[in-house]
């Protein structure tokens, strides 16, 4: 008998790796594909993105810009699900997190070493609110989590947009759509890129620590894959999708108030750019491991920075979300094609019956 | 249908000679990977036999009979049907060929009524199926086959042994020639099981077949007229039962010999019987949401060193029993004293630490989580303290050692602790449950079924466990559905019956009989007349 593929249950990283590699080069391929067929010079694109991306300090500060709020979303979406929740809301809650900033650095005078602390435990703070009450349904009542964090975006969207040309908009520039500009700044360490990005990185790492070597972070793994073991165990489950989900909701909020107070300075309607939603997918690429929500960030971070250049370049910015998908869908096909090892089997030849038979 | 009933009512019809089987199978192998599940298994079923398949856990029966089901493709070898061979693509392929199975876990519709589960998804369902029709219809196959059931009754609402005869009635509607029970008594009573026993012979009077997988060496000797036993995947033997004991089927199956101790007798040096009780329940009463009483005013005290068995028909509150012992349940009524004081709040961890050690019920859905690693499943009960839980931390290095040291107690071999123990076997799992929680259980260990599903080895080896404790001091409370192991190991055997503790009886001077009595809700008091008794 020939040999045959057969699926294994479990799939080393480093395999795993392989294969997802495999799969950014395929995307990546498909997409040049495409744009030399639609009649653009791919090689002249790929140089283009290379040198604004990774290949120039200008290229490589815009990356770390994106990097910031994308890794605190994509840490926000990957720890709940290590409880086995769905955090849809890192988009509302960013909105939240950069109202609340927004309040205290335009009405609130004082020093900026005063302020900043102030912007991020009131970003925080609205996040977590913004956040509770689908947290209570979902630990107390359970109501499905992804519904609920889901809705509440476009509630969020709309009260910044209603805040940045209602009752907080810049009345003394005329500025189109947005809140003045916000008179403290989250000082810069290296062009435009602020300290919100080493602390970014910082947090994640925690986070990495927090759920993989406290107690916490044991409750909330055995919560995640099984709860009903957990409670067997004791684990007081509920309370730990509610803090899981608070702390979710903090880490998207805190995103919003560095995108605020950091890079953009002032509230304006679109302000988080899709960041909570792209968190989602670098938490799907990160597997529910924080530590992994630092490559595919940047990778996230990357694929949003090439999309601006293309559309410099004419192409609709809708290519970005394209090339978004594509990436996802070949790594969702090269994460079970992992699975997948070739085996031969040795030919067996069929021998008559034993002689135990016995027939009655 | 030939009809054969001219003889003995019953007896295996005469069968003409040259008649060819109704399944064989010649040759059969079937592999996953790493793992050989059939290996050249022929095996032949002539039409007017039971014939039993007997095997360990893992011995290879489920795939043999997935294979015979259209499930899965043999990767070799041949099947034919009553003379031609055959392959099966589909289960589609085996239910037109007259193969019909009945699962352990029962496949029916809980909301639908009988008539409606028997005619769902079948070519014959009328178009225009009104209620009426349906129950007519199903009475008849009823009185046909001989499985008597309630056509508008709602399959939620019957027992566990109304539900086999419903789901056998569907197959045997769908013309089954060829009936395939895998563990059909598992959950029947004493009664039930004769009953089933009965109209399967009525059915083999007319010239059909049965396979019958079981695990309890009795029944197969009262019932089957050829047994063939798997060993790791190979047919070693096909024999008359006429010519088997059940110590000697016992040795085919583990290829060694099972020595039958008396549990019960102390080893010297063992713990006494301690006088006062370590956990008791005082008119003990849970309420389901619904309101429904599902454990209704249960006293009993446990003491260290004895073993207190559970019978019952599952369903009948062991469920809540053994969740109010280990502190996942509330009560709504009565109390919970641990060593003669009211017990903390429904607190499992709290329970644990005062060293209450519980294997549940169903160890993959409550007792471990599937996709974490075996580390990170043998920490589950110490995660909180020392070694591996210091402020607040959790020690990976001291949960690995923890694991090891389980592992080796509970004397499985695992490739690495980092394998997610899904990947174990179901028996092995067992047993790493078992030392997880002997472990903890310093005063009281609550085993709910711990060899529901495990070969003759494994379940020695956790009866072993349990009387270890036992001889420790422990309190032991072993919830069984298998009326001689609880015979064999228990001290004191409780009956429960609809949430009711119908009595707390001597093991050593109980018989199968007055248990199967309470176990179907009559009190040994109330039922003077022991033969009157079809419970």
């Amino acid at each position: 008998m020939a040999g045959t593929l057969q699926r294994q249950p479990t799939v080393t990283p480093a395999r795993r790796l392989a294969w997802r590699a495999g799969a950014v080069v395929t995307a990546l391929a498909i997409t040049t594909l495409f744009l030399a067929l639609s009649g653009r010079d791919p090689r002249l694109l790929a140089d283009l993105v290379v040198r604004s991306t990774v290949g120039s300090r200008f290229g490589l500060e815009d990356l770390a810009l994106f990097l910031t709020p994308l890794l605190l979303t994509g840490a926000a979406v990957t720890v709940t699900g290590r409880i086995g929740v769905w955090n849809i809301g890192a988009e509302g809650q960013f909105y939240a997190g950069a109202i609340g900033a927004t309040a205290i650095g335009l009405f609130l005078p004082g020093p900026s070493w005063l302020l900043l602390p102030l912007m991020a435990a009131s970003g925080i703070a609205c996040g977590m609110g913004w956040i509770l009450v689908p947290a209570l349904a979902r630990a107390y009542a359970g109501v499905n989590e992804i519904i609920t964090t889901l809705l509440l975006n476009f509630v969020a969207g709309l009260l910044t947009t209603y805040l940045a040309v209602g009752p907080w908009h810049d009345r003394v520039t005329g500025a189109l759509a947005s809140t003045g500009r916000l008179p403290v700044r989250i000082p810069e360490i290296w062009g435009v890129v602020h300290w919100g990005f080493p602390i970014a990185l910082a947090i994640v790492l925690g986070l990495a620590w927090l759920t993989t070597r406290t107690r916490w972070g044991y409750q909330i793994t055995i919560g995640g894959a099984n709860e009903q073991a957990a409670r067997y165990a004791g684990i007081p489950v509920r309370a730990r999708i509610l803090g899981v989900m608070l702390l979710s909701g903090g880490l998207a909020a805190l995103a919003g108030m560095f995108e605020v107070a950091g890079t953009v300075h002032r509230l304006q309607g679109g302000l988080a750019n899709n960041f909570g939603y792209f968190g989602i997918v670098v938490a799907v690429l990160a597997r529910g491991s924080c530590l992994n929500v630092l490559p595919a960030a940047l990778l996230m971070a990357f694929i949003l920075n090439a999309g601006i250049v293309l559309q410099t370049q004419q192409l609709t910015s809708s290519a970005v979300l394209a090339i978004t998908g594509l990436v996802l869908f070949m790594i969702a096909i090269a994460d079970e094609l992992a699975h997948y090892r070739p085996v031969t089997i040795r030919p067996v030849t069929p021998r008559p019956a034993t002689s135990a038979e016995a027939r009655p | 249908m030939t009809d054969l009933r001219h003889t003995q009512p019953d007896a295996p019809p005469p069968i003409a000679p040259g008649t060819p089987p109704i399944l064989q199978l010649q040759g059969i192998c079937k592999y996953f990977p790493g793992v050989i599940a059939n290996q050249d298994v022929s095996l032949d079923i002539a039409p007017g036999e039971i014939h039993a398949l007997l095997g360990e856990n893992g011995a290879g029966k489920s795939t043999l009979m997935n294979v015979v089901t259209g499930i899965y493709q043999p990767d070799g070898g041949e099947i034919i049907l009553n003379g031609y061979g055959q392959s099966l693509a589909a289960p589609q392929d085996a239910i037109r060929a007259g193969i019909g199975m009945v699962h352990q876990h029962f496949k029916l519709v809980p909301a639908f009524t009988v008539a409606e589960n028997i005619h769902l998804g079948w070519r014959e369902t009328p178009f225009r199926a009104s209620a009426k029709t349906l129950e007519a219809r199903t009475r008849a196959l009823s009185d046909r086959f001989g499985f008597s059931v309630r056509p508008d009754a709602i399959v939620a609402d019957l027992s566990a042994g109304e539900q086999q005869r419903v789901e056998i009635l569907r197959v045997l509607a769908r013309q089954a020639r060829l009936l395939i029970l895998d563990e059909p008594t598992a959950v029947l009573t004493p009664a039930e099981t004769r009953d089933l026993f009965r109209a399967l012979r009525a059915f083999r009077a007319q010239g059909n077949a049965v396979i019958l997988i079981s695990h309890k060496l009795d029944e197969v000797i009262d019932i089957s007229d050829r047994i063939s036993i798997l060993r790791a995947g190979r047919n070693v033997g096909t024999y008359r039962t006429a010519d088997c004991t059940a110590a000697g089927l016992a040795t085919l199956m583990v290829g060694r010999e099972i020595v039958r101790r008396d549990l019960r007798a102390r080893a010297p040096g063992a713990a006494p019987i301690a006088p006062a009780p370590v956990l008791s329940l005082r008119a003990a009463t849970c309420r389901d949401p619904r309101g429904v009483e599902t454990l209704r005013d249960v006293t009993l005290d446990l003491h260290g060193g004895e073993i207190l068995g559970i019978a019952g028909v599952a369903g009948n509150g062991q469920r809540e029993l053994t969740q109010v012992l280990t502190g996942m349940m509330p009560l709504s009524a009565g109390e919970i004293l641990l060593d003669g004081t009211p017990a903390p709040l429904a607190d499992p961890a709290a329970f644990a630490r005062a060293g209450i050690g519980h294997i549940p019920e169903d160890r993959l859905r409550s007792g471990l989580a599937p996709s974490l690693d075996i580390t990170d499943n043998m920490a589950l009960r110490e995660y909180d303290r020392p070694p591996i839980g210091r402020h607040g931390l959790y020690d990976r290095a001291a949960a690995a050692r923890l694991a090891g040291t389980i592992v080796e107690a509970a004397e499985v071999r695992v490739p690495d602790l980092a394998t997610p123990i899904r990947n174990l076997s179901g028996g092995n799992q067992q047993r790493l449950v078992a030392r997880r929680e002997i472990r903890i259980a310093s005063r009281v260990l609550v085993a709910a079924y711990p060899s529901r599903g495990l070969d003759i080895g494994a379940i020695a080896t956790v009866l072993r466990y349990l009387t270890e404790l036992r001889d420790q001091g422990v309190a032991v409370v072993l919830v069984s559905e298998d009326l001689e192991e609880l015979l064999n190991v228990a001290d004191r055997i409780g009956v429960l019956f609809h949430g009711r503790l119908m009595a707390t009886i001597d093991a050593a001077t109980a018989d199968m009989e007055t248990i199967g009595l309470l176990m179907g809700g009559r009190s040994t008091q109330n039922s003077p007349a022991r033969d009157g008794g079809q419970a």
